[in-house]
């Protein structure tokens, strides 16, 4: 079932992100199954399942990062899974925003570059891109390790300069692959606290793949994704959503 | 541990076999490229060996056998012209039936007879008769064979006279062997000077090279540490891990080391031909002895595993995983010392030249060594301070990451081309020099006077050589010999310039001090304006003789090319012998070669006559020797410090697979990505480029001060040809390392790591 339109939520909402019967294999193995999932503007929402599931698969296909063998990728009211390598690289670039497990701040440059360097590939200037990033410094309790490379920063620090990097360019959808897998509790608390409250305080979509049901706790929506498909979807479930949101 | 290190090695799949076959092309490359710098030198000896006889004295280094028995051999060697060769022409007059034999003829040739290499024979076949053949009485009777030849161009011709004839020549003398020990042999007083040459460009090639392997050794170095720790995680010892990482490397090197000798072998009859020395070798000269065999067979794969166990040596390898030592501290501003106490040193001796050879050896040597070692101590401190204000600069991402990078390590980024640094350091000196001379030595040709003008000279009066020899001064010119110059086309007149009869009398001893004078009939000179005029009203001129390298040396730098009166009156110059002879021509191939046949018919005993640029064209020849090696070496140092850079962008490319991976994820496009890895690789070969041959100019323009008292010309264009063209090469070897970026970035890289 294709159309040209992209697929209402259950609530009838138009959804800002969608993907509908989604299909995907590496080689002799499906990773997606038919997969469908919707999300709206501003919403916070949880993949969840457990390892080899699909989950990180479908947030690859739904970030324009992978293109699915079958069905539709919809980001407002264009189709990504159509949409040519440089297109999506470029809405990748202006639109989202990544945040991933680790290994993801390039180590010759200092925090306070690499969050700026988003800005730079769009083509802002230095001492803009640099003055920018300094803000986020404060507001994501970095302060005084401006200067400081990827191996001197602490797995929470990194975390927090890779958050900061994400959502330096306003974007319309950050989506994070197990962001605080790497993380201590304590830490990755902390790093979910700030994702949540700075996507709320823009107004960003956060589309967040865990396994862990205190990090998807922070989300206002769950799914489950099992076999390559959405299986469940638990929404306002969590007893201690109310409180963190 | 050496069987795992084997099975590791050989049967660890895809990847494990990509990575030795890497290896083992860029051993290959390095080894085929040592063996024809060997072989190069073993050729240049070889012919050195070959033409051994034609250096032969009466005092021979090394005589060949039979000299007690041997009857007395007349010889004489000369160097003759024919346009730009040069042609080794031997005159030789057995006096009995043991005279020696020189090798490559099956007997010597009798009067009348003359044997000719093959190349020379051809140009004897193609030129016109009476511009070169009419110079070589007789018949052909043979041809001389490769072994008493230089080069497969070689022009050499072995004359044969009567005993009578040669006796009365007093440049001919009498030997009873050939020569056998090469130039450059021990004892020998003049060096090899192309072997002395080959050398130091060996040399200067051998650290890129090492450097190279070295580097491709530690390909994909990061891959292999990981698994390294794992195999650390399972029980294995440090020492372990790394005679399993000395195993590896080896079995690559050794296996690149084989094709690097498939690979100079399977070329070599090309190579041959190229005339890296100014002349093409015969393919047999580009061998190797068993010595050079071993060196490199052996020690290219010890080489490699010193350089696999210095590399582990720099990563702590733990059971849990891999860490690089901490980053060594920033180079110091130290590091620029022995390079300005190299500049300033030879700055010194501007006005301050050394006296004697041994003071200005020691003292240009230790200025030029100190100079080359300080860019090497320099480099990295130079990358630093170049990189960091490519970052501060920085408006790019791209530059911005690259120039962050170069600034971390700058000895990593420093070590990749820091061979190269000696390699052009050596070659712009070299060529700086070498254009300057040969600039000053084609300013002194005195334009037409010196180009357009054959000049015979006979002397003035008796000269005694040092080994007691008696040339007799002026002679009469036949009347029948004028007019046959006067016919031959594009001769435009003859003069004579006689001897002065209130110059010194007496015979000379030894070689006459300064540009000889004689004079000249005002008629005459009148007829060939580049030889310049008279005072108005004079009938003769005192002139010194052209032909003689000081006298036209003397007309070039003469600002008023006006020759003083002299007091002799015009009839009595007919009755003076003929110091010199001048051969006006329009300067064409077939009037120079057409007089020069004529004069050399009718005065076989005399010195060949010349132009200028004929006296200089075997310096020239040579020159253009050391040109074309200085040419090959920048290339080929260029191209393999291009290799290194490529090994090692490839590896910074492994090494940071999954940050680069992840931004290209992120949406940073491929291009900035390639500009990254471009910027990372180009800068610091170019900006070591520029250094390199900026001290090596300085440096050449310093001592050609000092020594000269002459500035640096600018290298020719073949120079700039060379650095162009090796860079080109260099950006194209690291452009073919860009679509691995591609690949190894891709969206399956993040989602696999």
């Amino acid at each position: 079932m294709t159309g040209a339109r992209p697929p209402a939520r259950p609530d009838g909402a138009t959804p800002l992100l969608a993907a509908r019967d989604v299909v995907k294999s590496f080689g002799p193995t499906p990773a997606l199954r038919g997969a469908s999932l919707a999300v709206a503007a501003g919403e916070i929402v949880a993949v969840m399942g457990p390892s080899g599931s699909g989950k990180s698969t479908l947030l690859h296909c739904l970030a324009g990062i992978l293109t699915p063998d079958r069905g539709e990728v919809w980001f407002g009211a264009r189709r990504l899974d159509t949409m040519g390598e440089a297109e999506r690289s470029a809405l990748r670039r202006e639109r989202f925003g990544f945040v991933f497990q680790s290994g993801q701040l390039v180590p010759e440059l200092t925090a306070e570059e690499n969050v700026a360097l988003p800005l730079l590939l769009g083509g802002v200037r230095r001492s803009a891109a640099l003055e920018e990033a300094r803000a986020w410094f404060e507001r994501l309790d970095l302060k005084g390790l401006e200067a400081r490379r990827s191996g001197e920063l602490s797995g929470g620090q990194a975390q927090r300069v890779a958050l900061a990097r994400a959502l330096v360019g306003r974007p319309q959808v950050v989506f994070a692959d197990e962001p605080t897998g790497s993380l201590d509790s304590l830490s990755g608390e902390h790093v979910m606290e700030l994702l949540v409250a700075a996507s709320r305080e823009q107004g960003t979509t956060v589309v967040l793949v865990t396994h862990d049901a205190r990090v998807a706790a922070y989300a206002e929506r769950e799914v489950v994704v099992r076999d390559g498909t959405v299986t469940a979807l638990l929404d306002q479930a969590a007893p201690d959503r109310a409180a963190r949101s | 541990m050496t069987r795992l290190g084997l099975r590791l090695t050989l049967a660890s799949g895809r990847e494990a076999i990509i990575r030795l076959v890497a290896i083992a092309a860029a051993v290959a490359l390095g080894v085929g490229v040592l063996l024809v710098s060997l072989a190069g030198i073993n050729a240049v000896e070889a012919q050195s060996t070959r033409t051994a006889w034609l250096n032969t004295s009466r005092q021979n280094l090394r005589p060949g056998g039979g000299e007690a028995t041997a009857d007395p051999l007349w010889a004489k060697g000369n160097l003759d012209q024919y346009g730009t060769s040069v042609i080794q022409r031997v005159d030789v007059a057995a006096t009995g039936p043991r005279s020696p034999v020189p090798p490559g003829i099956p007997q010597l040739p009798g009067p009348g007879q003359f044997y000719a290499s093959p190349a020379l024979s051809r140009l004897l076949r193609s030129a016109p008769r009476a511009q070169l053949a009419d110079r070589y009485p007789g018949r052909q009777v043979g041809t001389i064979a490769d072994i008493a030849l230089a080069s497969p161009d070689s022009l050499v011709i072995i004359v044969g006279h009567s005993p009578a004839e040669l006796a009365q020549d007093p440049s001919a003398g009498q030997i009873r062997s050939f020569e056998t020990a090469a130039q450059g042999a021990p004892g020998d007083p003049h060096p090899g000077r192309m072997q002395l040459i080959l050398a130091v460009v060996a040399g200067a090639l051998l650290i890129p090279v090492l450097i190279f392997i070295g580097a491709a050794t530690r390909l994909s170095a990061a891959r292999r540490e990981q698994r390294f720790a794992a195999m650390r995680l399972v029980g294995a010892t440090p020492r372990q891990v790394s005679v399993i990482a000395a195993v590896e490397a080896t079995v690559a090197t050794a296996v690149g080391v084989v094709a690097g000798f498939a690979v100079f072998f399977g070329l070599r009859s090309v190579l041959a031909t190229v005339p890296f020395t100014g002349q093409p070798f015969f393919p047999a000269d580009l061998s190797l002895r068993w010595t050079n065999v071993a060196l490199v067979a052996l020690g290219v794969p010890v080489i490699a595993a010193l350089a696999a166990r210095l590399a582990l040596r720099r990563v702590q390898i733990s059971p849990l995983g891999v860490t690089r030592r901490v980053t060594p501290p920033n180079p110091k501003a130290w590091r620029a010392v022995p390079l300005l106490a190299g500049i300033a040193e030879l700055a010194y001796f501007v006005g301050r030249k050394p006296a004697g050879t041994t003071a200005q050896i020691r003292a240009y040597g230790a200025g030029f060594g100190l100079a080359m070692v300080g860019l090497v101590v320099a480099g990295p401190w130079l990358t630093m301070l170049g990189s960091r204000l490519m970052a501060r600069r920085a408006r790019r991402p791209a530059t911005l990451i690259a120039g962050r990078r170069l600034a971390d390590n700058p000895r990593a980024a420093f070590r990749a081309v820091s061979g190269l640094i000696v390699a052009l350091f050596i070659s712009s000196a070299a060529l700086g020099i070498i254009t300057t001379m040969l600039d000053y030595r084609t300013a002194s040709t005195g334009g037409a006077a010196g180009r357009d003008i054959l000049a015979q000279p006979f002397g003035d009066r008796e000269r005694i050589t040092p080994d007691g020899h008696r040339i007799p001064g002026g002679v009469t010119v036949p009347d029948t010999l004028l007019a046959q110059l006067d016919a031959i086309p594009g001769v435009r007149a003859v003069a004579a310039i006689h001897a002065d009869p209130s110059a010194p009398s007496g015979p000379a001893i030894g070689p006459t001090e300064g540009p000889p004078t004689g004079l000249i009939a005002c008629a005459d000179l009148a007829r060939i304006p580049a030889l310049g005029r008279c005072q108005a009203g004079a009938a003769v001129a005192a002139i010194p003789w052209v032909g003689m390298d000081e006298g036209i040396t003397s007309h070039a730098q003469a600002t008023v090319r006006v020759w003083p009166a002299a007091p002799v009156p015009a009839e009595e110059l007919a009755s003076l012998p003929v110091a010199a002879l001048d051969v006006g021509t329009d300067g064409s191939r077939g009037a120079i070669e057409g007089a020069r046949t004529a004069l050399e018919a009718a005065f076989p005993d005399r010195d060949i006559p010349a132009t200028l640029g004929d006296i200089s064209a075997d310096n020239a020849q040579l020159i253009e020797g050391w040109r074309q090696l200085a040419d090959v070496a920048i290339i080929a140092s260029l191209v393999i410090a291009a290799c290194s850079l490529a090994v090692s962008v490839a590896g910074g490319l492994i090494d940071r697979k999954r940050p680069f991976s992840l931004l290209r994820l992120t949406g940073t496009p491929l291009g900035v990505l390639r500009r990254v890895v471009a910027l990372e690789a180009a800068l610091p070969l170019l900006v070591v480029a520029a250094a390199a041959a900026g001290t090596g100019l300085l440096a050449a323009h310093l001592f050609l001060r000092a020594q000269l008292d002459e500035s640096l010309r600018p290298p020719g264009s073949g120079y700039y040809l060379a650095v162009v063209a090796g860079l080109g090469l260099a950006l194209g070897i690291i452009a073919a390392t860009l679509p691995l970026l591609r690949r190894i970035t891709g969206p399956e890289t993040a989602r696999n790591e």
